[in-house]
């Protein structure tokens, strides 16, 4: 399997609206200023407090980060007189900032909304504690800015292990993905999945908003699974835990007979198990699909079966002369069933 | 393989009965066929795919052929957008 480095997008700067509006319940952000510095663009997902920047040390300041005022800026203003206050605070303003948050229910100083409102500057207030705010605010950002790759798939949840099935456009991953939903399993998307990183070693997968739970049926047209199916067939976003790429057999191919060589795809630099599944007539690829997911839980448990069969093995192979009976079951006197 | 910038200049934009002819016409070919646009790359030869490109008038995509039969299909691909999808 092949990424185009095309697929591969990061947004580069989002506006100071835009993290307002998209964070303002989770947040609990109440707005303090008027909405003029809106427009203005975020490009880092790092965050700053800016005490010594106040307290008149402005070399090294990051005024391009968002600024977060907690309970020592704050404590600090406080005890200044008005117009140090001013002083201190044009220090800040005179630099690019791009919105600043009020951490701990704390109230902004008159003077302190004028000048943002002078300098367009947003100034919101949150209720939470600066560790929670910027744990918060941190995780949104680094979600905004992380990289994102569009891959054409289906993408199901089986089991709870995100399964995203890829392969040549018809091979009938849309179909295995009906199967599935028939099953009770949960469609995440279908066609142009999207996967952004998280963190380190996670990718998250999700649909696009324009064509969230629609999938397309050869022959049949494009079927909305929520309206069909109900609530239960979809989810939004699922952590992406297996690739399964579908092929038409090809006699000259290799195909994984015992499991014991593992086999990963990378992704973002994240390396993501990966299964090449032939098709033939009378191969059903759903119920494969369901035991890949159960195989890939119990190895996540604990018990991998191709290495449990290859230690019994060895284990055989070693006591040969102990064994007197092939059979793998005890005698059971006058047992006839 | 072969790489081409195409611009869509008819009015009402990639919608969806455009969309359907674009696959349809890459369907016919072998090659792989990847249309992108703004960081989203979709496989041409999907019909939700190309729809959720939401492509309007004036906006520039990357259209990529990969594969055996690639020119011809780069050729009657690429006429089909150069006329406006026949619709001016």
């Amino acid at each position: 399997m092949k990424i185009s480095q095309k697929s591969i997008s990061r947004i580069e700067s989002i506006s100071v609206g835009f993290l307002y509006n998209n964070s303002k319940n989770a947040f609990k952000l109440k707005l303090f200023s008027d909405d003029s510095g809106f427009e203005k663009k975020i490009f880092e997902q790092n965050l700053h407090r800016p005490g010594l920047a106040l307290a008149g040390f402005v070399d090294l300041f990051s005024y391009s980060r968002v600024q977060v005022f907690g309970n020592t800026e704050m404590r600090y203003l406080s005890q200044l007189s008005d117009s140090k206050k001013r002083e201190a605070l044009n220090r800040i303003f005179h630099f690019e900032i791009p919105c600043i948050i009020l951490t701990d229910g704390n109230k902004p100083f008159p003077v302190l909304v004028e000048l943002a409102n002078k300098n367009n500057v947003a100034l919101f207030g949150s209720p939470f504690s600066t560790t929670k705010l910027v744990y918060l605010v941190s995780d949104f950002l680094d979600d905004q800015f992380a990289p994102r790759v569009s891959i054409h798939g289906s993408f199901v949840d089986v089991y709870g292990i995100g399964v995203l099935f890829v392969g040549k456009s018809g091979i009938g991953k849309s179909e295995v993905a009906l199967d599935l939903i028939e099953r009770g399993h949960r469609l995440v998307a279908d066609d142009v999945i999207i996967l952004t990183k998280k963190g380190e070693g996670i990718l998250i997968g999700s649909g696009t908003n324009l064509a969230k739970h629609f999938i397309e049926i050869r022959g049949l047209g494009i079927i909305d699974v929520e309206r069909m199916f109900g609530i239960r067939a979809i989810r939004f976003q699922k952590r992406l835990e297996i690739i399964v790429e579908l092929e038409i057999w090809d006699d000259k191919a290799e195909y994984t007979r015992t499991g014991l060589d593992e086999r990963n795809v990378n992704v973002l630099d994240v390396e993501i198990p990966y299964v090449k599944l032939p098709i033939l007539p009378g191969k059903n690829i759903t119920v494969i699909s369901e035991v890949i997911s159960l195989n890939y839980l119990l190895k996540h448990y604990g018990y991998d079966a191709a290495q449990e069969f290859q230690s019994r093995l060895k284990d055989r192979i070693r006591n040969v002369n102990n064994i007197d009976d092939l059979r793998g079951v005890d005698y059971f006197e006058h047992d006839f069933e | 393989m072969i790489e081409k910038v195409v611009k869509i200049v008819n009015k009402a934009g990639l919608h969806t009965r455009p969309a359907a002819t674009i696959v349809k016409l890459a369907s016919k070919y072998k090659c792989e066929f990847y249309i992108s646009k703004n960081g989203l790359n979709i496989n041409g030869k999907s019909i939700i795919g190309v729809m959720t490109l939401a492509a309007e008038m004036g906006s520039q995509l990357i259209l990529t052929f990969d594969g055996e039969d690639e020119e011809a299909a780069a050729k009657e691909i690429i006429e089909y957008f150069d006329r406006g999808f026949d619709e001016i």
